[in-house]
């Protein structure tokens, strides 16, 4: 048991200075039950590069890419599928599985018991969902390029781009979360994730749908990501490349601030 | 149930004196137990019918308007047609096929576990003379009764889309029930045979029902893929039923003998599904 600490300040209550305690738990769980699931997770777009980008990129052929080079399609949703990747797992840890573990397992509540306050908590999840999310990032990278659709040493840059998404995504997720109370409110969720994949640039460029579906589309997070990725993988950076990142950024300190803030309404009543 | 209505019913029932003897009751049951189970799953639905009914509205429209059309700008720019058509006629029966058989695992795996387990919905009708091979069918035709309704608001889509030229092309609404079926039963065999719920079901998510989503000549003809990889189209009840669907919805042409093979292996599967399926069940309810 490590030695907890007194935090002064605006997180005095919320923050027990043990975060690793959380994160301890969440290897102990891996390592006993679920890795296999974990594993298999990784796949997932793993089958859709190799279905889309090879089954269907017979039919379509070449496509323009970031600075309106022509490339194949395979390398076109690659980098699209990696920021969707990222979007659904963040999603997924920080809604399906804080919300099990907030309304049925009550585990959280058990944890509050101890030293640890919620932001130990908050803190130890977006950590082992994040540690996932590097896993899936790094397999992906690994695919890419042993299919040769990475084009420049920028891509690297992808991995932690990766955890960015899922930091936007993961902390916004948990904020909604904390208001859900069934499981069919999950729904939604689902609702909202369908079309922002299948319509953000992921599988064919957004010119195809008239300018202000085209506006829409570019106000929703994921086209951001896939365009930031997109411009990773070839190494073509402009101005915009930075505006996409910064999107992320204020979406991920907006999502911290949301979260704790719930975390306070939720525990600290 | 003590739903204030049916107990009125029911008294008013009584009162009639025409209650049939108690015998005649249960050789319905024996008779007709797997379709009061349905009727049972039918009434119970109508609680999530609203989400239901947007889920079978909504996911057609995103997909047909995303890969019919958007993906479909593409590939028609790439290729000019696939197997003869545009590309949003070559997708949308296959879309049909695969969203109801998607659905497949959402209503015959957790629900199935429940059943047994958690909410033992099971044992009710087990009390009475309706009989666990009864259940076991009961549960598939009640669930391929939801798949007729949403197989049928896709195909009215599609004819809105304009993607189902053929005068045959309500066809494919048969087509995908069977096809539904076919994987339905065995899935339903598998999950009625599982005694704790572990990975088993994200394990069939992942690597069964994604890759035929993918693999099974949904958004491409399996001719294009590798040789090495066509199998998994071949045994994968999605590209027998896509394939039944777009001869329905656009004429595509096929020999017969390859048109008969995909609804024996489908109706093979569904009859193997079921068969097994009620001898779990059987097993399971303990008689």
């Amino acid at each position: 048991m490590a030695e907890t600490t007194r935090v002064p300040g605006p997180w005095a209550g919320l923050y027990g200075g043990n975060a690793r305690a959380v994160i301890e738990r969440g290897f102990k769980v891996i390592r006993n039950q679920n890795w296999a699931v974990m594993v298999s997770g990784f796949f997932e777009p793993v089958f859709y590069l190799l279905a889309m980008g090879v089954g269907l990129g017979g039919l379509v052929g070449s496509v323009t890419g970031p600075g309106g080079e022509p490339t194949s399609y395979a390398a076109f949703i690659a980098p699209a599928l990696l920021a969707t990747s990222a979007m659904n797992g963040a999603i997924y840890d920080s809604t399906w599985n804080v919300f099990f573990k907030l309304r049925f397992a009550r585990l959280y509540q058990a944890m509050l018991q101890t030293s640890l306050g919620p932001m130990d908590v908050a803190l130890g999840e977006i950590f082992m969902a994040l540690f996932r999310g590097f896993l899936y990032a790094i397999g992906f990278m690994v695919v890419m390029v042993g299919m040769g659709l990475v084009g420049s040493l920028w891509a690297v840059l992808m991995v932690p781009v990766a955890l960015l998404i899922a930091v936007g995504f993961a902390s916004i997720g948990m904020a909604v979360t904390s208001y859900l109370k069934s499981f069919q409110q999950m729904d939604v969720l689902q609702v909202a994730l369908l079309p922002m994949f299948l319509f953000s640039a992921t599988l064919f460029p957004i010119d195809v749908f008239p300018t202000a579906i085209q506006w829409f589309v570019q106000a929703m997070p994921l086209w951001h990501g896939v365009e930031l990725m997109r411009h990773l993988a070839v190494g073509h950076l402009e101005a915009a490349t930075a505006g996409h990142a910064l999107y992320f950024v204020v979406m991920s300190v907006v999502g911290v601030w949301f979260t704790a803030s719930r975390l306070r309404a939720l525990f600290l009543r | 149930m003590t739903d204030g209505s049916t107990v009125a019913d029911l008294g008013r029932f009584a009162a009639s004196g025409r209650v049939p003897e108690a015998e005649v009751l249960a050789r319905r049951a024996r008779r007709w137990g797997w379709w009061f189970f349905v009727e049972a799953w039918l009434r119970g639905a109508k609680a999530w019918a609203v989400s239901i009914l947007l889920y079978m509205v909504v996911t057609p429209l995103l997909y047909l308007t995303a890969l019919g059309l958007g993906l479909g700008a593409l590939v028609d720019r790439g290729a000019g047609s696939v197997d003869g058509v545009p590309y949003l006629v070559f997708v949308g029966p296959a879309l049909l096929v695969s969203t109801v058989v998607m659905s497949v695992g959402g209503e015959l795996t957790y629900p199935v576990m429940a059943g047994f387990k958690w909410q033992r919905l099971y044992y009710g009708p087990h009390a009475t003379p309706a009989t666990p091979e009864q259940i076991a069918v009961g549960q598939l035709v009640a669930v391929l009764v939801r798949f007729v309704v949403q197989a049928g608001v896709f195909w009215l889509l599609l004819v809105l889309f304009d993607a189902a030229p053929s005068g045959w092309s309500w066809l494919s609404v048969p087509a995908a029930v069977l096809t539904a079926a076919a994987f339905g039963a065995p899935l339903q065999a598998f999950a009625a045979s599982l005694e704790d719920e572990g990975y088993q079901f994200a394990f069939v998510q992942r690597f069964v029902i994604m890759p035929m989503f993918l693999f099974a000549g949904t958004f491409f003809p399996l001719s294009v893929m590798p040789v090495a990889l066509q199998w998994i189209g071949w045994v994968s009840p999605v590209w027998h039923g896509t394939q039944l669907a777009r001869q329905a919805t656009y004429g595509a042409s096929e020999p017969l003998w390859l048109t008969l093979v995909h609804v024996a292996v489908l109706a093979g599967l569904a009859l193997g599904g079921i068969l097994v399926g009620r001898r779990i069940y059987a097993r399971r309810l303990g008689s």
